[in-house]
């Protein structure tokens, strides 16, 4: 650990320190003395920055931003957790495992991945939401936790496919090292040389990669929303947006707080991203 | 050249015998005949040197003894059990009679494990002996090589030299204390200076542990300093079978005699008067008729192209597969 932190520069410090800050915010959110994010002051609606008891502000609707943001980090960061963790241990099992096998089974899991692939992310979110969470009588309400876990297998459908294909790309270039072939002839079982010698190098690009793709969901999240898909009526960063759009020139800064947290949260996370990558590789290079 | 034929087989208590060995790989365009009709056998305690130029099958011949992947026809009998007709288990627990030492050291070692667990990696898989045994074993084998085992212990492969490394392989390949050793070039990526070191070690370790060595190079002036008998390949063909002896002084295929020709002489002043190889090997998607060697061969006649020589005795001991063998 002492090892990961001590090449820090300033900027990627600035980075961890914020990340670090919005999963706190998501986890300890709740138990701040914040108002509602639900509950509009009707008293001071779209009232500016540092105005007294919203200090951020609040949107027309008198929905406190500060509040919304901060209960906003732990749909936002959830989606993007739970689709990036599910859908790189899949995709990167899908991945090494046909790599490892070839032959018939990695030539369909690479087609397949290649078909996915190719759907533009937005359109295969969109078409997945449509598909698990409308429905046809329009005085059936859909619940937003409802919308939440549609929203997570969509974007985990998005993740799989990108994971999966590095997984399977840093599979093919191990298995052919040397140090596999003695692995087997040292009379390995495949299971553990998967185990032992294929995913501890994998990893490392499916970290760099995953946190890449933390930063792309929660950008999907927010687009969803402000294509009316998302979490529209419950507590994200996205939801904000989408509430916020269409008078987005009356109050300016009811839309600038959620993109801006929004937009810190990417660049830190692919900053994060690119740092765990030069460190983990250790390579012959290193020496 | 290229000559099929068993005639130099010598029967009797052969630790490994191949007969006949054949790989084939499917590639884009047709098969590649890399190793055809290929045999040998080593007595105990012999160290066998398989010789010949890039592409000419050795390697793949070496992987086909530890069936990775396994030949497509042909048979390898170790001790008697024929590791061909094995499969799943069976074959699992075979193949830990002969290991194999690889020619790139630092690829061959993960370079996420410590030196420890690289060493032990072999035992683990048996599950032999208890966590303070294998520790004790892996010392030992450790200090055999010449590693300090309290200094190198808890590296990774990537802090050592590729001597040091090949060092580590050579530690973590006698572990299971096999029968056999394939070493699969394990000097042509070292130091000059380092290659003696390693040649020595590995000289030791087959007294010490009573190994019978399969010594695969490209380096005629290796291989003669360590191996019992020779045999020269050209496009997965045999071309000579012989002792160094006779292989160094009087090689009796032209091709034996181009290679030796080729060895570098560290003294300018001397000609060997030997006419160099001319030309590439041919591809071995579409080998030449008859001799695989004759469009290279400075004795070829229109016999070679029609008709395929067999191995056949030229002095006690020495085989040959050519028409026109050197006199």
């Amino acid at each position: 650990m002492r090892r990961l932190l001590g090449g820090m520069d300033v900027f990627t410090r600035a980075c961890a320190g914020w990340m670090s800050l919005m999963v706190l915010l998501a986890v300890v959110g709740p138990f701040l003395p914040l108002p509602d994010p639900r509950e509009a002051d009707f008293e001071a609606s779209a009232v500016g920055l540092f105005s007294p008891g919203h200090v951020l502000g609040t949107d027309s609707n008198g929905y406190d931003l500060l509040s919304n943001v901060v209960n906003g980090a732990r749909t936002s960061l959830m989606i993007a957790f739970v689709s990036v963790v599910v859908g790189g241990a899949l995709g990167a099992a899908i991945g090494i495992v046909s790599a490892y096998r070839r032959g018939r089974i990695d030539r369909v899991v690479n087609l397949l991945f290649n078909i996915v692939l190719s759907i533009p992310n937005l359109v295969l979110g969109l078409a997945l939401v449509a598909i698990l969470a409308t429905s046809s009588d329009p005085s059936v309400v859909i619940s937003p936790s409802r919308r939440v876990v549609v929203i997570m297998i969509a974007l985990t459908c998005v993740v799989l496919p990108v994971l999966g294909r590095i997984a399977r790309g840093a599979t093919l270039t191990w298995i052919n090292r040397e140090f596999v072939v003695a692995a087997r002839s040292m009379g390995m079982r495949d299971r553990h040389i998967i185990l032992r010698h294929i995913v501890p190098n994998v990893l490392p690009a499916i970290y760099s990669v995953g946190f890449l793709a933390v930063g792309v969901v929660i950008v999907a999240e927010g687009a969803l929303s402000l294509l009316g898909v998302g979490v529209v009526d419950g507590v994200s960063w996205g939801a904000m947006i989408s509430r916020v759009a269409g008078e987005f020139t009356f109050v300016p800064h009811s839309m600038y707080v959620p993109v801006t947290v929004l937009a810190l949260t990417v660049i830190a996370s692919n900053q994060l991203g690119d740092y765990l990558r030069s460190r983990l590789d250790l390579r012959e290079g290193r020496l | 050249m290229a000559g099929t034929g068993t005639a130099h087989l010598r029967g009797g208590d052969a630790v490994l015998k191949a007969t006949d060995v054949n790989v084939r790989f499917k590639v884009p365009g047709g098969t590649v005949q890399a190793v055809s009709g290929v045999s040998f056998d080593i007595m105990r305690g012999e160290t066998l040197a398989i010789v010949g130029e890039s592409g000419c099958g050795k390697t793949t011949l070496g992987k086909a003894i530890l069936q990775l992947p396994p030949p497509d026809s042909g048979s390898v009998v170790l001790d008697g059990t024929d590791l061909t007709s094995l499969s799943g288990e069976a074959l699992r627990a075979a193949r830990t009679s002969i290991q194999m030492v690889f020619q790139d050291p630092i690829s061959s070692l993960d370079p996420r494990m410590t030196v420890r667990n690289l060493v032990a990696e072999p035992l683990w898989v048996w599950n032999r002996g208890s966590e303070d045994e294998r520790d004790a074993k892996v010392r030992e084998l450790l200090d055999a090589v010449g590693l300090e085992p309290d200094l190198v212990l808890d590296r990774r492969s990537y802090e050592f030299s590729g001597g040091q490394c090949q060092r580590i392989s050579i530690a973590r390949s006698v572990a299971l204390e096999p029968a056999v050793l394939i070493c699969d070039e394990p000097v042509s990526a070292l130091d000059v200076s380092i290659q003696a070191q390693i040649l020595n070690l590995l000289q030791d370790m087959k007294e010490r542990y009573g190994l019978t060595m399969v010594f695969i190079s490209h380096d005629l002036a290796v291989v003669r300093a360590v191996s019992t008998r020779i045999m020269v390949m050209y496009l997965g063909k045999i071309c000579e079978v012989g002792d160094p002896e006779a292989i160094y002084s009087r090689p009796a295929h032209h091709y034996t005699s181009a290679l030796i020709g080729s060895v570098p002489i560290p003294d300018p002043t001397r000609r060997t008067g030997r006419t160099p190889l001319r030309g590439e090997p041919p591809s071995p998607m579409n080998p030449p008729s008859g001799c695989r060697f004759r469009t290279r061969c400075p004795a070829a006649s229109d016999r070679c192209a029609a008709e395929e020589p067999e191995l056949r005795e030229v002095s006690p001991g020495q085989y040959v597969a050519c028409h026109h063998p050197r006199g």
